[in-house]
């Protein structure tokens, strides 16, 4: 298919990767962080890791959505689940994040009408196809997923759908990208920014990180050959000293993003004072809350929720691993206690959680084999 | 990847911020929706509201159910 098959050409990503080889210095560790858990994804789908040089360590940050809701607002789900005449849908990783009493999933086979959707507009067809239920979306995602959700609120507000609401969970990007250009124990040299994140928001509210702390931004798309290119325009402007927002992404993402999407966010959303993140903590107006225009259509307002903070539990390192601290092999329950199959940790929950990535790809290795 | 807008045992496209390439097969013009194919031929309803207007044969990256971008008419 046009625009996919180009971007997977091997002699050319083969290419790309020597361009890469020759732009390292010896002597230098470079440690680049890849936003958005698509890119972990595809980097470890496609063994970009292996293409690289020694020297360039890619650390994997928060960009999981699934992957840093904490287990607080799973009980909220759950709690909310359980309500008579409620049809629970979210998405499908959600289903199986652990929560302080189980997941979705085991809520489900406790009776719950709990669901997997593939869209908030999903959501809103099962609510007009049962208009004797209440119908509850778990809306999570960053800014690439919450204008999806404000259409289907504008909708479901338009064709006047009234039992359908949201439990609003959706995050913003920037926010913790600060907290971890703050974080004393983590040294980045450059960051991969997320490309569909960027299709909305645009390339300026990333300016601040060459601006404020003088480090490398390269907006890349999710095929092999994007995050390749994107590897080596970091380490051109690394190696001429320069750092800026660049946009390797640029038959996607334009400068300005979705300006229609940004607009519709607005009218349906508005800042949390702060929000939870999990192994980050709480964040700034970092999360986002359905606005008073439509506060009638709030999960979180029309039901009770307990609304309590839950601890992580204490043998997981998700907070470390989304930091980029540590590797996820490097997690003392990592492939042993916390698999895919029985998850500790959000981390290993989503197959873009860097943990999943690690080890539904093979990534066992404490070190790593480079040809 | 099972399909455009699934969540697969080794990919979630929701979850993973992704987008799929998706080409218009017929519009709603009235409810702003697009039936729209990926490159396995899975067809998915998408809303078009973000990017209209769209015609049939565009190229559109969907991700949730929703078209953020045109890819023709990208930059």
């Amino acid at each position: 298919m046009k625009f996919v098959d180009e971007f997977r050409d091997a002699d050319i990503g083969r290419a790309v990767a020597m361009e890469i080889l020759s732009m390292v210095e010896p002597g230098r560790h470079y440690k680049l962080m890849e936003v958005c858990g698509g890119h972990t994804h595809s980097i470890y789908k496609y063994g970009i890791d292996d293409l690289l040089p020694a020297n360039v360590e890619l650390v994997h940050g928060p960009g999981c959505p699934v992957c840093v809701i904490p287990m607080g607002r799973v009980d909220d789900g759950i709690a909310i689940a359980h309500n008579d005449g409620v049809i629970f849908t979210c998405f499908g990783d959600m289903m199986r994040i652990p929560g302080s009493n189980g997941s979705l999933l085991d809520a489900k086979a406790a009776g719950a009408d709990v669901r997997m959707v593939y869209s908030p507009l999903d959501a809103l067809r099962i609510a007009k196809q049962n208009p004797d239920r209440e119908v509850v979306f778990f809306a999570i995602g960053f800014e690439t997923t919450a204008p999806s959700t404000a259409l289907t609120l504008k909708r479901a507000r338009a064709e006047n759908v009234t039992n359908f609401s949201v439990m609003c969970s959706h995050v913003t990007i920037v926010p913790p990208l600060r907290a971890l250009l703050e974080s004393p124990d983590l040294r980045l040299d450059g960051f991969i920014g997320p490309g569909h994140v960027s299709t909305v928001v645009g390339g300026r509210p990333f300016q601040f990180i060459p601006a404020d702390y003088g480090k490398p931004v390269v907006i890349a798309g999710f095929e092999p050959l994007d995050i390749l290119q994107a590897i080596a325009m970091i380490l051109r402007q690394l190696s001429d000293g320069r750092c800026e927002v660049e946009n390797q992404y640029k038959r996607v993402v334009p400068y300005e993003g979705n300006l229609r999407a940004l607009e519709v966010m607005a009218e349906v959303f508005e800042l949390r004072p702060h929000f939870e993140w999990r192994g980050l903590g709480f964040i700034s107006h970092s999360g986002l809350k359905l606005s008073d225009a439509y506060a009638d259509l709030d999960a979180e307002i029309r039901f009770s929720v307990p609304g309590v903070r839950v601890a992580d539990p204490k043998a997981c390192q998700c907070g470390e691993v989304l930091k980029g601290v540590i590797k996820p092999w490097e997690c003392k329950v990592f492939g042993t206690a916390c698999t895919p199959e029985r998850p500790i940790g959000t981390c290993m929950v989503s197959s873009e959680g860097a943990c999943a990535a690690y080890y539904n790809f093979g990534r066992f290795a404490r070190e790593r084999e480079v040809v | 990847m099972t399909g455009a807008g699934t969540c697969g045992s080794q990919h979630c496209v929701t979850c993973g911020d992704d987008g799929v390439p998706m080409q218009v097969v017929r519009i709603d013009e009235v409810r702003g929706l697009a039936l729209c194919a990926d490159e396995n031929g899975t067809k998915e309803t998408v809303e078009t509201a973000l990017v209209e207007p769209v015609a049939p044969g565009d190229v559109l990256l969907v991700h949730a159910g929703t078209a953020l971008a045109r890819l023709e008419h990208a930059a």
